[in-house]
């Protein structure tokens, strides 16, 4: 008969070496990546964490799904289909995403500073340029998400609620390819900005009011340069470009109509296209000098 | 010539900040095992494991981890290398799992042996209760432990550790240095840093001192360990050994108490003997007789000064 001891046993079940597959620097990069993929969305920490991240994705697609039902409510009545919102507007229109990038970017850079993780994370096979690759592609691929789902329920509840969803799939078959280019166009440039911002301060509210305050004051200035009311203006200024609000709206509008919009501020600068291009791709540059200015000394 | 490549080849290291020399003309070889880079605060041993991790470049001199020149290739040195730096550094947060499961991804575990090797190794530190809790709640006994942790999630062959019992008290102090030593019998070396020198003693194989960024000497712990001549006596008690000293001095040798115990400057094998039979007579018991050996205080700063 077995005998069933009632006391209790303390096991040393000691160290286990690691033998299994082991990757490199491309491993440690992705790894990164994805830690702060699950922290720009809040993922395993606790609820508050979770709010800004799902709000914003509440908020940018209320209007899709507005539309979309007011396109299912206006179906029957031939001509009349109320539409209040295109692609083009949908890319880029909502200040939440601004706000969103002032919360996260700050968040995702600052603490690694801040409570001095870098010397750990640089104690791994990572570099400097593998440190702002993850941290910029983890931010823009959350971006890009959040600006390119709605964009998705839009279209699909579009053709679903239209006569044919064939046909208006085939109507529209340049959205196909527009969308995702200018939503990534938008979401690069604010997570390099951001990212490049937020690298500058070790206190996220100082990062996050840094971003918002180059967005407004540039934007604001911008306006006070050019002049006039815009949706009513005809000849524009290059004193636009100076909006960083802005610029990847200008882009925006290349990929989707082949021309600055004749609405915006820079309508009828010579040039317009090609300044707006080369605007965006310096800031841009810009943001990355930061990035790897500011995380160079890994190498040094 | 030894065909067995050293843990650590450091030859003519220098490192400068500015008009600041931090380490001049270092060159000393390590074995594998459990190594103490000791020295006063200051004395540069921050800046060489900077070096080592390749976060900093030497301005003159090199570096070899297990035969790789880390300035030629400190991914391939990092790769198998954990790191516990002296200050805070984990993320207040996240938990202990989260965070000990990202560095081992970090140190190019897949996910799932990562978590899983995370889970173990909190388990050796001795977090295994508290693996589920933010780290921002965590004491500093518990912190460093934590620290530990990340450093060997990624099971390495060399772990670099910066003040590791610093700011704990005696219990903490008593179970870091447990689990450094047990460190050396998972096949992992360690190479660890700090300034006080009864920590190396107790649980480093082999000691490299420096001072001011020079290296004052490195050798097997034992060999620095001198003989000195002198017998300690244990026979209980301050009475007693007061006793012990007149007995002896009546003899001829020389004796004197120190914290309660006997000290007597011997010359051959037979003053032993009459050590021992001045005990008996005397009718004391007798705990202890043994050489006393110098510390690694009195090494280093013998050949400091010289």
């Amino acid at each position: 008969m077995a005998v069933i001891s009632t006391a209790g046993a303390v096991y040393d079940r000691g160290y286990r070496p690691y033998d299994g597959p082991r990757g490199g620097r491309r491993t440690a990069t992705f790894a990164l990546y994805r830690a702060s993929i699950r922290r720009a969305l809040g993922l395993r920490r606790s609820w508050r964490q979770k709010v800004a991240p799902f709000v914003l994705l509440a908020i940018v697609t209320v209007p899709a799904i507005v539309n979309v039902g007011i396109a299912y409510i206006t179906r029957d009545q031939i001509g009349r289909r109320i539409q209040f919102i295109t692609y083009r507007d949908y890319v880029g229109v909502s200040s939440a995403l601004l706000v969103f990038v002032a919360l996260v970017a700050p968040d995702i850079i600052c603490p690694d500073r801040r409570q001095r993780v870098l010397p750990l994370l640089f104690a791994r096979p990572l570099t400097g340029v593998d440190y702002v690759i993850a941290k910029v592609g983890a931010l823009f691929s959350v971006l890009f998400l959040f600006s390119f789902l709605p964009q998705v329920v839009l279209f699909v509840g579009q053709a679903l609620v239209s006569d044919s969803a064939l046909d208006y799939t085939l109507d529209n078959l340049d959205v196909v390819w527009q969308v995702p280019v200018s939503v990534a166009l938008l979401a690069v440039f604010y997570a390099v900005v951001g990212i490049a911002i937020a690298s500058l301060a070790s206190r996220r509210i100082v990062a996050g009011a840094s971003f918002i305050g180059l967005f407004l004051v540039s934007s604001i200035t911008a306006g006070i340069l050019v002049g006039g009311d815009e949706g009513e203006r005809v000849v524009g200024s290059a004193a636009a470009l100076i909006s960083v609000l802005r610029l990847p709206l200008y882009l925006r509008d290349l990929v989707f109509l082949g021309e600055i919009d004749p609405l915006s501020p820079l309508n009828g600068v010579p040039n317009g296209g090609a300044a707006a291009v080369l605007a965006y791709v310096c800031v841009l540059g810009l943001g990355i000098a930061v990035l790897l200015g500011r995380y160079r000394w890994t190498e040094r | 010539m030894s065909s067995v490549v050293p843990l650590l080849r450091i030859d003519a290291l220098t490192k400068r900040y500015g008009s600041v020399t931090a380490l001049e003309s270092l060159t000393v070889e390590v074995p594998e095992g459990r190594v103490g880079v000791v020295g006063a605060n200051g004395a540069g041993k921050t800046t060489l494991f900077r070096i080592l991790l390749g976060l900093a470049r030497p301005t003159e001199g090199s570096v070899y981890v297990s035969g790789v020149n880390v300035a030629h290739d400190p991914i391939a040195v990092r790769s198998r290398l954990g790191y516990m730096p002296e200050h805070e550094c984990l993320p207040l947060d996240q938990t202990a799992a989260d965070v000990v499961a990202t560095f081992g991804e970090l140190s190019g575990l897949p996910v799932r042996a990562a978590r899983q090797r995370a889970s173990d190794v909190l388990d050796l530190v001795g977090l295994d209760e508290a693996r589920f809790r933010p780290i921002g709640g965590f004491s500093t006994g518990m912190r460093q432990r934590a620290k530990l942790a990340q450093a060997l999630v990624g099971d390495p062959r060399l772990v670099l550790l910066d003040e590791p019992t610093a700011g704990l008290d005696p219990a903490g102090r008593e179970e870091m240095l447990a689990l450094v030593a047990r460190l050396g019998t998972f096949g992992i070396s360690v190479l660890m840093s700090t300034h006080l020198l009864d920590d190396v003693q107790r649980v480093c194989d082999y000691v490299v001192m420096i001072d001011g960024g020079r290296l004052v000497v490195s050798g097997p712990t034992d060999a620095l360990l001198e003989r000195t001549g002198v017998v300690t006596v244990d026979v209980g008690d301050d009475g007693a050994a007061e006793k012990l000293v007149a007995r002896i001095g009546a003899n001829g040798m020389h004796a004197e108490t120190a914290d309660g115990l006997v000290q007597v400057t011997v010359s051959n094998d037979e003053d032993l003997d009459r050590i021992r039979d001045a005990v008996v007579d005397m009718g004391l018991p007798l705990y202890r007789l043994g050489s006393r050996l110098t510390s690694l205080d009195e090494v280093f700063f013998e050949r400091a000064v010289r």
